[in-house]
């Protein structure tokens, strides 16, 4: 009962979504407050039925019910729990319904947290917020429903993707989708702001927060499955310039942009045709990349062709979000009003910039990732564009960014002093000239692996060369340290952060250039050398996993003939899909990786064997998780200050108020 | 004066930018881009040698031999025609014969394709769409090929 | 139970629109929090300037503008306009009738609502009255595999593999239960009988030996001979099987349903110009084939009658439209795809399959 009691509340959430598309635009349009107030309680019931809808598929899930087409061609009895909760996200249907259960989170979100935005402005956005839920919620009934039921239910299903069954990828999904359909929240926005007109300082505020929340969601979850695929594919890359991986990356380029773009919004009212154009941009990549997975035009043409209903009926949604959208954009932009002024070289002078650098990559990865597609339609030449092109495009245009992103934070706003800046900024820059020559002459290496680390050195301080300014300027005491530490608004803090992150990432990321590679065969016994270490293959150790078979190669790890640790990379073999995956031994030693992936056991117990030394690898995926902690700390501080205007609202407007 | 300045600083920043992004484009799209052929394709239109190349077909079933080290010979078939490739280093988890696979490399002047690298792709259904469409026409497309798909 | 909840459900749903155009209206005009905000930005300015963050000059500046903002703020905030009974009413008639209607009647064509839930641990728990086949099958091959000398289990096994088309699995059942349970002439033609369906028709010399041991030991059982009979034909060996199905249709008891069918059967054999002496090279030659053919159409029509029974074996009707197609009998592997269409309509996966191949073998339309 629970399958078909789902299955209803998506088709009611349907309902109500089409409601919500209508009602409050008509109150707004109407100026009837009556109207506009269905917004927020439709939302959140909406969310409700979605939600419950999402939890029927997955109790599905949990007790194996095989009259589920879903269940039977994702899952198997003997999986084990975890992943028949997280088997829902991992197929074309129950993916769908999680977008659509982030999407009306998202408008729920916006019902409950923001009860100080203007009656309008909640109105429209809430509606813009339900059209795309309805869009979403007809595509999932009407081409790839989770609730189709089969007459005869078989007792087994067909277990789900050995490569998808994996921790890595119990938490990526769900990430990457807070944060792809988390811009839907500023697409709406920006929608609504068109709509009505009305684009100001209170648009930039409470959109700030919502971008945030998605830019760290898209941050935490592009660096999930980046180390998921490092550790499940038994390859040691951890980036492929894949289709898909470039399909998450564009709307994190496009909301980095954003995001910028709202402070200088917020203060100086400048930007604001810009700032809208992102914030549909960065959506409409979002929804570009859910095209270019879900209609599976990339991963196998043949997908689209036999069953191109899922495919054109995404290519319509996107072809009326964003076509619409622009349209609207190309009416309305024109009678904004301007903003603020500001000279070349100031705050506002180097996020331009910035958001020049960043579209533009992102036009590179456009490019490279829709060419051979585009190429293919229009002449049949299939052609196929790798890492090179995206190493000669995207990295050239991405080291300036690095070499402002310091600059941007000390500039002051409206007007600022380029020498007096780099002046402060000379010890960071020293720094990384000293640590680039130190490490030529101790490492040598690759000339662009050296370059680079001296680059990170020089924004990882010079993130924080603001702040220390800020904190110890003019040699005060540790009493006024702490309390201007306190003076200090919580996103500058953010902000050094954040950018420190990045840095750290493209250490890591430079210091791949001295990492060692090896394949090899090992028979049991046999030693080899790699990096500072030494690994033993001793045996390998048959096991039984709940729904799989492995072999595990167990080895052990020794730094100057002392036992550091022992790996146990293994193949496993999942019988019901007959399918054999590696799972990759990987050893964390400080700051870098021995990573250790096996194939082809022979029968004397031999093994071939890659073996890879990643020194400081993990500062990659640490970078990303300090980037995503300044993003935080931002956000904290965002909603602190959203509830001082809603204090001074109140202390203004006395206004009989109802509870809630 | 000044918002005409600020205007025209802006518009020639965005237009560096965006040449310099257009001639890094360009540059990488003249020597980067790999084309993509089945074996038969690659029979018709003989690339020279030493030109790199993708090709992709089924791993033809019983074709795969380990030469020793690690190196592994197999042959790539669409069912019209075969390409025989060579490899060297770890077969990636999805590589079977009878399955799709997608090879990069050279075509050396022996007709033998040597790769570097062998794809896997996060699908296991990976399927090159002339391979999909000669088997489908010789009826042994799989059913229930195209079952869950993933979500990245 | 299932009708209480969705009518929960959906009264909730249209609540939540009828209670905000119930209520007196309340809300937040613009302008209110533009002056919230702008005050905050003229608040910020001055700390940054404390900390000299901004030089003194451009903190003045940019207070200027954000007063200026502030004041326009202020003479922007209009009342909040009134809101309309009338439209409220209007609404709320739409909704209450738009949400039932369109989700009640959007269910009843995708929903089955008429299927219960079916968990697993249910199913194989249920009673074996209530069970389902596939649980029970599950059941029993649970049970087989830690005891693997339970010869019964087999042999209940072995005629429902046989009929849901796991014929490698029926015989290695039907074998089991020969070899635990011992040798009876109902054994030995099931086991032959598995045989045949896993040689796809062909009364493998294995098998034809497994019929003569149940002839043997029981004369006067039909279903042996049958085979005897097919096996005799299927080598060329006319006469022999027309004297087999002969006596056989001969000693049917009245109104046996398989009888008329020999019965044809045996009239199409006699039809046939006696093999002459001189012809017969040329004939044993031909006939292997054209016995094949025969075997192939009593299976394909076997197969019709028993999906006529049971529509709901997705695989059967996709061997069926399959096998018409072979025997180059289009308007038959039509006819079939309709009646596989009617009968699988509850099952989308099933559908796309049978569409799948009706697209491969040129069917459509």
């Amino acid at each position: 009962m629970i399958v078909e009691t789902g299955h209803y509340a998506l088709v009611l959430a349907l309902a109500l979504a089409l409601v919500n598309s209508v009602v409050p635009v008509w109150g707004s349009v109407a100026r009837d407050q009556r109207l506009m107030a269905v917004a927020p309680p439709v939302a959140l019931i909406g969310f409700g039925l979605v939600a419950y809808a999402y939890f029927a598929l997955t109790m599905a899930h949990v007790v194996s019910d095989f009259s589920l087409v879903n269940v039977v061609e994702n899952s198997h009895s003997a999986k084990p729990l975890i992943y028949k909760i997280t088997g829902v996200w991992g197929n074309h249907e129950g993916s769908m319904l999680l977008w659509v259960l982030v999407l009306s989170l998202f408008a729920a979100a916006v019902a409950l947290f923001s009860r100080s935005m203007p009656e309008d402005m909640r109105a429209n956005v809430l509606a813009v917020q339900s059209w795309i839920a309805a869009a979403f919620i007809l595509f999932i009934l009407l081409t790839s429903n989770p609730f189709a039921r089969l007459a005869g239910a078989p007792v087994e299903g067909n277990d789900l993707n050995p490569l998808l069954q994996d921790p890595g990828l119990a938490i990526h999904p769900p990430l990457l989708y807070l944060g792809y359909v988390g811009l839907s929240i500023t697409y709406s926005f920006a929608a609504a702001a068109l709509i009505s007109g009305r684009i100001d300082a209170v648009f930039a505020r409470f959109v700030r927060p919502w971008t945030l929340i998605a830019w760290i969601s898209l941050t935490l979850g592009i660096a999930m499955g980046s180390y998921w695929a490092y550790y499940t594919l038994g390859w040691g890359g951890f980036w492929f310039w894949d289709p898909v991986e470039n399909a998450s990356l564009m709307p994190w380029l496009a909301a980095t942009a954003l995001l910028h773009c709202t402070a200088v919004m917020e203060k100086r009212e400048a930007l604001k045709i810009w700032t809208i154009f992102l914030a549909i941009l960065a959506f409409s990549l979002s929804l570009v990349g859910t095209f270019l997975v879900r209609s599976g035009v990339l991963t196998s043409v043949h997908a689209f062709a036999s069953d191109p209903t899922r495919g054109v009926f995404i290519l319509l949604i996107l072809v009326i979000f964003i076509g619409g959208s622009f349209a609207l954009f190309a009416l309305r932009a024109g009678g904004l009003q301007q903003g603020g002024l500001f000279a070349p070289v100031s705050r506002e002078g180097a996020i331009v910039l910035n958001n020049l650098l960043l579209t533009t990559c992102c036009a590179t990865v456009f490019t490279g990732t829709l060419y051979p597609l585009a190429l293919e339609a229009v002449t049949g030449e299939k052609i196929s564009v790798g890492p090179p092109f995206f190493n000669l495009t995207f990295v050239p245009l991405f080291i300036p960014l690095f070499i402002l992103m310091p600059f941007g934070q000390l500039l002051p706003w409206k007007r600022g002093d380029l020498a007096g800046v780099a002046q402060r900024l000379a010890v960071a820059f020293g720094a990384g000239l000293v640590f680039m020559a130190v490490l030529a002459a101790w490492r040598g290496g690759p000339a662009v692996s050296v370059i680079l680390s001296g680059v990170a050195v020089y924004v990882i301080l010079g993130s924080f060369v603001d702040l220390v300014r800020r904190l110890f300027g003019g040699g005060v005491s540790a009493d006024m340290v702490s309390q201007r530490a306190r003076g200090l608004p919580r996103h500058a803090f953010g902000t050094a952060f954040a950018h420190a992150g990045l840095g750290i990432t493209l250490l890591g990321l430079a210091a791949t250039g001295w990492g060692a590679e090896k394949i090899t065969a090992l028979k049991p016994g046999e030693a080899v050398e790699i990096g500072p270490y030494e690994l033993t293959f001793e045996s390998v150790v048959p096991r039984n996993g709940p729904n799989y078979s492995e072999l595990a190669g167990r080895t052990v790890i020794r730094s100057k003939g002392a036992v550091v640790t022992t790996i146990d990379p293994a193949t496993r073999f999942y019988p019901t899909r007959r399918m054999n995956r590696s799972e990759a031994g990987i050893a964390t030693l400080g700051l870098g990786q021995v990573y250790m992936s096996i194939a082809d056991v022979a029968a004397n117990g031999a093994v071939n064997a890659r073996i890879f030394w990643k020194p400081l690898v993990a500062l990659i995926w640490i970078g990303a998780l300090i980037m995503a902690f300044g993003g935080c700390l931002s956000l904290s501080d965002l909603s602190f200050r959203i509830g001082i205007a809603r204090r001074a609202r109140k202390a203004q407007a006395p206004r009989p108020q109802p509870a809630e | 004066m000044m918002r005409k300045k600020r205007r025209l600083v802006l518009i020639s920043a965005a237009l560096a930018a965006l040449s310099l992004a257009l001639g890094l484009v360009l540059l990488a799209l003249r020597d980067n881009i790999v084309f993509f052929y089945g074996p038969s394709e690659l029979a018709q239109k003989a690339p020279h040698a030493g030109q790199r190349l993708r090709i992709g077909g089924l791993v033809r079933e019983g074709s795969l031999v380990h030469e020793g080290g690690q190196t592994v010979r197999f042959a790539v078939t669409d069912t019209k025609q075969d390409v025989v490739v060579t490899y060297t280093g770890l077969l990636p988890d999805l590589f079977r014969e009878g399955q799709g696979v997608v090879a990069e490399g050279t075509l050396g002047r022996d007709k033998i394709f040597h790769a570097d690298s062998i794809l896997a792709k996060h699908d296991e259904r990976y399927m090159p769409r002339e391979v999909a469409d000669a088997l489908k026409k010789q009826g042994v497309w799989r059913e229930g090929a195209e079952a869950a798909s993933m979500g990245k | 139970m299932l009708w209480l909840i969705f009518a929960v459900f959906t009264a909730v749903a249209v609540l939540s629109v009828l209670w905000p155009l119930a209520k007196a209206p309340r809300g937040v005009a613009r302008g209110e929090i533009g002056i919230a905000i702008y005050k905050a930005q003229l608040a910020e300015i001055e700390r940054d300037e404390a900390q000299r963050v901004v030089a003194p000059e451009d903190a003045q500046g940019a207070k200027a503008e954000a007063a200026r903002r502030l004041m326009a703020a202020d003479a922007a905030i209009e009342p909040l306009p009134a809101a309309s009974r009338t439209r409220a009413r209007l609404a709320s008639v739409g909704v209450s009738i738009f949400v039932p209607v369109l989700a009640l009647s959007l269910y009843a064509t995708i929903g089955h609502p008429d299927m219960p839930d079916a968990p697993l641990a249910a199913r194989l728990d249920a009673s074996p009255a209530r069970m389902d086949l596939a649980a029970a099958i599950a059941k029993i091959e649970a049970h087989l595999a830690q005891h693997p000398d339970d010869g019964r289990g087999f042999e209940v096994l072995a005629p429902v593999y046989l009929r849901m088309g796991r014929a490698g699995d029926a015989v290695s059942a039907a074998r089991a239960a020969l070899r635990l349970l011992g040798e009876t002439p109902a054994r030995h033609a099931l086991y032959g009988e598995t045989l045949v369906a896993a040689a796809k028709g062909v009364v493998t010399p294995e098998a034809k030996q497994s019929f003569e041991a149940a002839a043997a030991k029981d004369p006067s059982a039909a279903e042996p001979r049958f085979f005897l009979g097919l096996a005799a034909e299927q080598e060329g060996d006319k006469a022999g099987a027309r004297e087999i199905w002969g006596r056989l249709v001969a000693e049917a008891p009245q109104g046996a349903p398989w009888a008329q069918a020999l019965r044809e059967k045996v009239a199409a054999l006699g039809a046939g110009p006696e093999a002459t002496q001189d012809g017969l090279a040329a004939k044993s030659e031909a006939l292997p084939e054209a016995g094949q053919m025969t075997a192939i159409r009593g299976m394909v029509e076997r197969l019709a009658s028993r999906l006529a029974q049971n529509g709901q074996d997705v695989e059967g009707w996709l061997r069926l439209v399959r096998s018409y197609t072979v025997l180059h009998e289009p308007g038959k592997a039509r006819s079939a795809l309709i009646d596989a269409k009617r009968n699988l309509a509850g099952d989308p996966n099933a559908l796309v399959r049978i569409e799948t191949l009706a697209r491969e073998l040129g069917l459509e339309g």
